[in-house]
């Protein structure tokens, strides 16, 4: 491993006055009441933790671990309001003193991504310390060297798998020199391969630098050899086990697992047996196939904000039977198309070929395809579970949610009643009935979903990672009723990485990652594509101008030629190396909201001009003169670049301005979210139908909701993450790319100032 | 400096009368020191309402094509929508400016995909922020109920309403002109500010406002 260059930081400061080694944390009757509870999460917590210690922090679910570790870093109250007493101290000084001397990883692959490429991404913290532009790349390739990310610096970040991203992340903590690196669960929601590739690379940084290390886990198994010390939190958030981890696995082992901590050398939990008689009869025989995907294909495409889209095989002719009164489970490394392929046979995520049949018993409206039916026919026979549970709560009660699909099939009340507080039971939520589920934790709203989706009894249940993050205990309570259900008649599917649910299946399917097509070399760039962000904008700006002042028709005809000559040469790709196709589509693309305003504003003119058309074209002449040069142009303004221009020739701001290109980077993430809640919605039977158009504005309404929260919680997740990495204090920011104003910058906006030129002077 | 790790705004919890006429509670002092997650969630906020705008302005041919058959200036209530972004950011964030960032940030979005004004959504964005921010800013940034929000939203319709008189209503009369801009002020109150209002409560019950002030007015209301 290389060694990265010394931060000035290392060698002040009271570190080297102490002649201690950095890293010491000491915690002193650290509490934490968040607004609206009315018991600290964190009662009183008292730590001390030497140099260079390894800690591994347990405890199970909903104990406090994550806000503890977020108290270690300082970041408490980046994302969260309220009371905080006692005191945390990093060598004698609050941990946010030295930006980046408090390294964290969160548990979410990709949460505290902040930029387009993974190069600009870990040279964030150094923009933010101050770090000048030119020592920046050496920082950048060590860090990257570290974590062994050995692919180009340009590769876009949204590309890397989960393991990979979070990676990506330790390297951006790395090039702060952390002296203190906290894990929030780190491989939790990794395949095992990507799981052992970070926990690796952890280990082998943390000895390499001598770090103090805190990893939030609670599957101990895979970091009992990296730990040498086990603090065990209990479900108040106390203290109840400290020591050496072979100490007080042997003192506590017991007392551990009958708290639902995964303690290695323990069986797995049997599942919890749900009461005989809590469903009804089953729809079809045992052993039946109740659907039949035969040959699916799925394809992705993700359009980018520029116009410009990938696409990826998801799935790659895949054959699946799911059968009455089994489990099968379908595992494979992340990328392999698990939860594609399940979305594709529920008839909730279109597919590019291959058939999907239920079993004749459970068709409806005359068809046995999932995809044809409508929102209420979907739920009576096929109920999902999302991996992320938020996005589905509809309901203001947990009660009410457990209860939503029921009541939308139209079954009797007092039975699914039943049946609902039986299962809120088994999942320790029945205390919770009235509560709002919307204020669960992430595992309490796991299982909240998996209960809401088995009430009403379906034909078949589709599970995605139903087992992640759940302790022994809830863990036991989820897989019981997954049995429950199967034993009960139905067909059941799950994706998993988790070997324990694998072994305890009926059938299992393998995917592999489908191959894909090799990427096109890159094509040439058109003219336009040589501008910065701010030529591209004031030239499209200038369109405005030249649309209000032209006087006449005659005079707007003439102003929209020059401007489609303009546009012609903007698209321009002269040079060797392919041609880049679509450019003239994704142009028409973008031009369809102008034309149609265009034709409306024309005709409305016509009609309420008294008929004259010279007045009506000329109308429509002005909005397509304002909206072709945005059409062409906007579409080359890059979110990264945006950012260092408005800093750097601007002078605007800088943490607005990343801000606004951290946003703009995940512009594409919306609509995904939105098709998830959107699929979510149609499943449980609350979706749009083509019965009710009623049902059409609720939906957008929640929708809307739904979209909006979920983006601002992954906003307060990447604040945490920035905030980790410098970001509060980083108002003498250095940028890791220029933004220089180059010659094409000039250019194009002298170009488009013809336009304006002559809709002011032609002598029409 | 850093504030973020000040929990200055206990403080001003503890201000909030339990009974009597709920005061808002205020955005961590000062009020100019934006946090990291005020940032990114007014950056955030900008960018949902951008595609929203973005899709609206697809949508909103029909019903404007349908009230400019009835009397022309009553094309000023399909605009309205485009001025919530601003009043819910000033609503959630409480500083000086969230009000014009998240209503900036909206066009900023609305015009990347192509739509039909062009970049001139910049110029209207603008002008509606400060519209809004003009109002925050004369409560100083004390006040954010429901009053506050009708305000916000009706004063974010004047000054784009001059500007279009300019741009797109060019063939108009001035008694148009006037009626239009009148009806773009009620339409705003109602549409941006009571819509933007109630949406602003859908999301902090929602718990997606936690760090900020309408997170915790909704949350010690009602502690679990």
């Amino acid at each position: 491993m290389r060694s990265t260059p010394s931060h000035p930081a290392r060698r002040s400061g009271s570190r080297v006055l102490s002649e201690r080694p950095p890293g010491h944390l000491e915690v002193r009757g650290l509490t934490w009441r968040p607004f609206g509870r009315r018991e600290p999460v964190l009662p009183g917590i008292d730590l001390d933790l030497p140099a260079g210690q390894r800690v591994l922090l347990a405890g199970p679910s909903g104990s406090g671990k994550s806000t503890l570790l977020r108290a270690f870093a300082g970041v408490l109250e980046v994302a969260d309001s309220g009371e905080r007493s006692g005191t945390v101290l990093l060598d004698g000084e609050e941990p946010g003193a030295r930006a980046g001397a408090v390294g964290l990883v969160l548990q979410e692959p990709g949460s505290g991504v902040v930029s387009a490429t993974i190069g600009r991404d870990v040279a964030f913290g150094l923009e933010n310390i101050g770090v000048p532009r030119a020592d920046q790349p050496a920082r950048v390739t060590a860090a990257l060297a570290a974590v062994h990310l050995e692919m180009p610096q340009d590769t876009p970040t949204h590309a890397l798998s989960g393991g990979e991203q979070q990676r990506l992340a330790l390297a951006g903590a790395l090039t702060l020199e952390p002296t203190l690196l906290l894990l929030d669960e780190p491989t939790a929601m990794l395949d095992p391969g990507n799981a052992a590739s970070v926990r690796a690379c952890v280990a082998e940084m943390v000895a390499a630098r001598s770090l103090t290390a805190v990893v939030v886990e609670h599957r101990l198994g895979p970091w009992l050899d990296f730990s040498d010390r086990l603090v065990v939190l209990d479900a108040t958030g106390r203290v109840v086990a400290d020591g050496p981890p072979e100490a007080v696995l042997s003192q506590h082992g017991e007392s551990l697992v009958s708290q639902g901590i995964w303690v290695p050398g323990h069986p797995d939990p049997e599942p919890r047996g749900i009461p005989v008689g809590t469903f009804g009869e089953p729809r079809l025989g045992a052993d039946v196939v109740a659907l039949d995907a035969a040959d699916v294909t799925v394809e992705r495409s993700v359009r980018r904000l520029d116009g410009s889209q990938r696409s990826t095989v998801a799935v790659d002719h895949q054959w699946l039977q799911a059968r009455a009164a089994q489990v099968h489970a379908l595992v494979g490394p992340s990328g392999s198309g698990k939860s594609t392929l399940m979305l594709a046979v529920a008839g909730l995520m279109g597919r590019q070929g291959g058939e999907v049949r239920t079993h004749p018993e459970l068709a409806a409206g005359g068809s046995r395809d999932p995809a044809d039916w409508d929102t209420v026919d979907l739920a009576r026979v096929v109920s999902w579970v999302p991996q992320w549970a938020s996005s589905t709560i509809v309901a203001h009660t947990v009660l009410d949610e457990v209860m939503t699909t029921s009541r939308a099939v139209g079954l009797v009340e007092s039975e699914s009643l039943a049946r609902a507080r039986a299962l809120l039971a088994l999942l320790r939520l029945d205390h919770l009935a009235q509560a709002d589920p919307r204020h669960l934790s992430g595992g309490e709203q796991r299982r909240l979903a998996m209960a809401a989706a088995v009430v009403h009894q379906p034909a078949l249940l589709l599970a995605d990672e139903a087992t992640v993050g759940q302790d022994r205990l809830t863990w036991a309570a989820v897989l019981g009723i997954v049995e429950g259900l199967r034993d009960a008649g139905s067909a059941v599917v799950l994706t998993t990485h988790d070997d324990a649910v694998v072994a305890r299946a009926d059938r299992t399917t393998v995917l592999e990652r489908p191959s894909q097509p090799a990427p096109d070399p890159a094509p040439r760039r058109p003219l336009a594509a040589r501008c910065g962000p701010l030529s591209l904008l004031g030239a499209s700006a200038l369109a405005i101008p030249a649309g209000v002042v032209s006087p006449r028709w005659p005079t707007s005809l003439l102003v929209i030629g020059l401007v489609v000559a303009l546009a012609s040469l903007a698209l321009w790709a002269p040079g060797q190396g392919a041609a880049p196709h679509g450019r003239v589509r994704s142009v028409a693309t973008r031009m369809v909201p102008g034309g149609v305003a265009a034709l409306s504003v024309g005709w409305s003119t016509w009609l309420l001009g008294g008929h004259d058309l010279e007045v009506s074209g000329t109308a429509v002449l002005r909005v397509l003169i304002i909206v072709l040069p945005s059409a062409v142009l906007i579409r080359w303004v890059d979110a990264d670049a945006l950012g260092d221009h408005l800093a750097q020739r601007l002078h605007l701001p800088a943490r607005p301005v990343v801000a606004l290109s951290a946003a703009l980077q995940r512009v594409h993430t919306f609509g995904d979210i939105w098709a998830e809640i959107a699929r979510a919605r149609r499943v449980r039977g609350i979706g749009a139908s083509r019965r009710s158009p009623r049902s059409g504005l609720a939906e957008l309404w929640a929708l809307t909701i739904g979209m909006l929260v979920r983006s601002l919680q992954a906003a307060a997740q990447l604040a945490v993450a920035m905030d980790a990495r410098g970001f509060a204090t980083a108002h003498r920011r250095t940028w890791a790319a220029p933004a220089r104003w180059r010659a094409p910058d000039t250019l194009l906006l002298l170009a488009s100032l013809l336009p304006v030129g002559l809709a002011w002077w032609a002598p029409l | 400096m850093s504030t973020t790790n000040r929990p200055s705004s206990s403080a001003s919890t503890a201000q909030t009368p339990v009974t009597g006429r709920r005061r808002s509670i205020l955005a961590s002092r000062p009020l100019l020191a934006w946090r990291t997650v005020d940032l990114l969630t007014v950056a955030f906020l900008g960018v949902a309402f951008g595609i929203a705008y973005w899709a609206w302005g697809l949508a909103y041919q029909a019903p404007g094509n349908a009230l400019a058959a009835v009397f022309p200036p009553l094309q000023g209530i399909v605009g309205a929508p485009w001025l919530m972004a601003g009043v819910v950011g000033g609503l959630v964030v409480r500083r000086p400016g969230a009000a014009l960032f998240c209503e900036l940030i909206a066009a900023v979005v609305e015009a990347l995909p192509g739509s039909q004004w062009g970049v001139a959504t910049l110029v209207s964005g603008t002008l509606q922020g400060l519209g809004a921010e003009v109002a925050f800013a004369v409560l100083g940034y004390g006040v954010f109920g429901i009053g506050a929000a009708v305000l916000a939203g009706a004063l974010s319709a004047p000054l784009e309403a001059v500007y279009e008189w300019f741009v797109y209503w060019t063939d108009w009369g001035w008694d148009y002109k006037v009626i239009y801009a009148v009806v773009l002020t009620v339409a705003g109150a109602v549409i941006a500010g009571g819509v933007g209002w109630l949406l602003t409560r859908a999301l902090a019950k929602a718990g997606a406002l936690n760090a900020f002030p309408p997170g915790q007015e909704v949350r010690e209301s009602r502690p679990v």
